[in-house]
């Protein structure tokens, strides 16, 4: 692992932490949802910090190079942040569906039971 | 003193009525309100059968949005303090009117009813995840809180407002770490608590771990950028 690529990762965590904590104050992100940023990035300081770990990791899996480790594990992470993100877009779409249903038939609802009082009856 | 209980209550059908009724038998001068939160078990019926004042979330959104919608109606209907009130039937009503007392004498913000000065001990991994997130609190915000998980807390107008208008404010202890380090006043009351009358705990193995790790987060790092 280059010493350009481990102050890389250094820069590039603190950076991220930053991007983070703007996100949390200007409310564009939950805390809960930041956690996993926070996380990730002190993960990749972890490894640049101590590139001992990668080297240790990747001839344990038989990698080229440490650093092909370190990549594999950010690949790695955003495959399963995506497929979380996806899971949070089904649901989320769901819920959305729902919502607008019930406030069509509620608002219906509401229109039966005004023509019902005043004696209006739809088309049949 | 106007106060509003806020019940949020997911697939509680085994216990929300009675919760309701302690609550109504103990303190008929207090407010309350059910807020169902999308349940998928017979919560709602419940509610509309018995007469129950509630309002049903036609999605399941969590306890922060549920609790949400009733800083709201709090807030519209001019209530002076609310009280987050478990639908489980852990939360003893009779130390709804003590915390209001507190409040007042104290000129609180926050009133906690708190386990541990009712002589309580917490076991297990629930005592250390409390011991944890109490002495986070007391490094970040210099405030001594004995019971911060303590479910049962009453938050005055301000805070009312404060709840209702929040994009991401949960009835946590990160939350009262927040407010205390904001200079607000938390003040605490002993209380005595059942252990949950029927239906599931939401945390499980996963989210106890999700839980902690946001809970320290938001106290240690988050706090600061809010």
């Amino acid at each position: 692992m280059s010493l350009t690529l481990r102050i890389a990762l250094i820069v590039g965590s603190l950076i991220a932490v930053v991007i983070v904590a703007r996100g949390v104050r200007k409310e564009h992100i939950r805390i809960s949802e930041s956690v996993f940023w926070i996380l990730s990035a002190l993960l990749l300081l972890l490894l640049a910090v101590f590139p001992q770990i990668a080297f240790w990791c990747s001839s344990m899996l038989g990698f080229l190079s440490p650093s092909n480790f370190v990549f594999v594990t950010v690949i790695f992470l955003l495959l399963v942040k995506l497929f979380g993100l996806s899971c949070d877009v089904s649901r989320l779409s769901y819920k959305v569906d729902q919502l607008t249903q019930e406030q069509a038939l509620e608002t219906r609802q509401k229109k039966d039971g005004t023509a019902a009082a005043s004696g209006m009856t739809s088309l049949k | 003193m106007r106060i509003l209980a806020i019940i949020p209550a997911y697939n509680e059908e085994d216990c929300i009525e009675q919760t309701v009724r302690s609550l109504v038998a103990a303190c008929p001068n207090i407010d309350y309100l059910v807020i169902n939160d999308g349940s998928s078990d017979n919560t709602g019926a419940i509610c509309r059968k018995k007469h129950l004042r509630h309002v049903s979330l036609p999605v399941n959104s969590g306890l922060t949005a549920a609790f949400q919608t009733g800083m709201k109606y709090a807030e519209r209907h001019g209530y002076d303090a609310a009280v987050q009130f478990d639908a489980d039937g852990q939360h003893l009503p009779e130390y709804i009117p003590a915390m209001a007392q507190k409040m007042k004498e104290d000129k609180a913000n926050i009133v906690i009813a708190s386990r541990i000065l009712a002589g309580e001990k917490l076991a297990g991994s629930r005592a250390v995840g409390s011991k944890l997130i109490a002495a986070l609190i007391r490094l970040t915000s210099r405030t001594h809180i004995s019971d911060p998980t303590s479910g049962m807390r009453m938050f005055d107008r301000k805070l009312i407002h404060r709840y209702a208008r929040s994009f991401d404010l949960a009835p946590e202890p990160d939350a009262i770490a927040l407010f205390a380090r904001e200079g607000m006043r938390v003040a605490e009351v002993p209380a005595k608590m059942l252990d949950r009358q029927g239906g599931v705990s939401y945390l499980g193995f996963t989210s106890s771990i999700r839980y902690m790790l946001r809970t320290c987060f938001s106290i240690l790092l988050f706090q600061w950028f809010r």
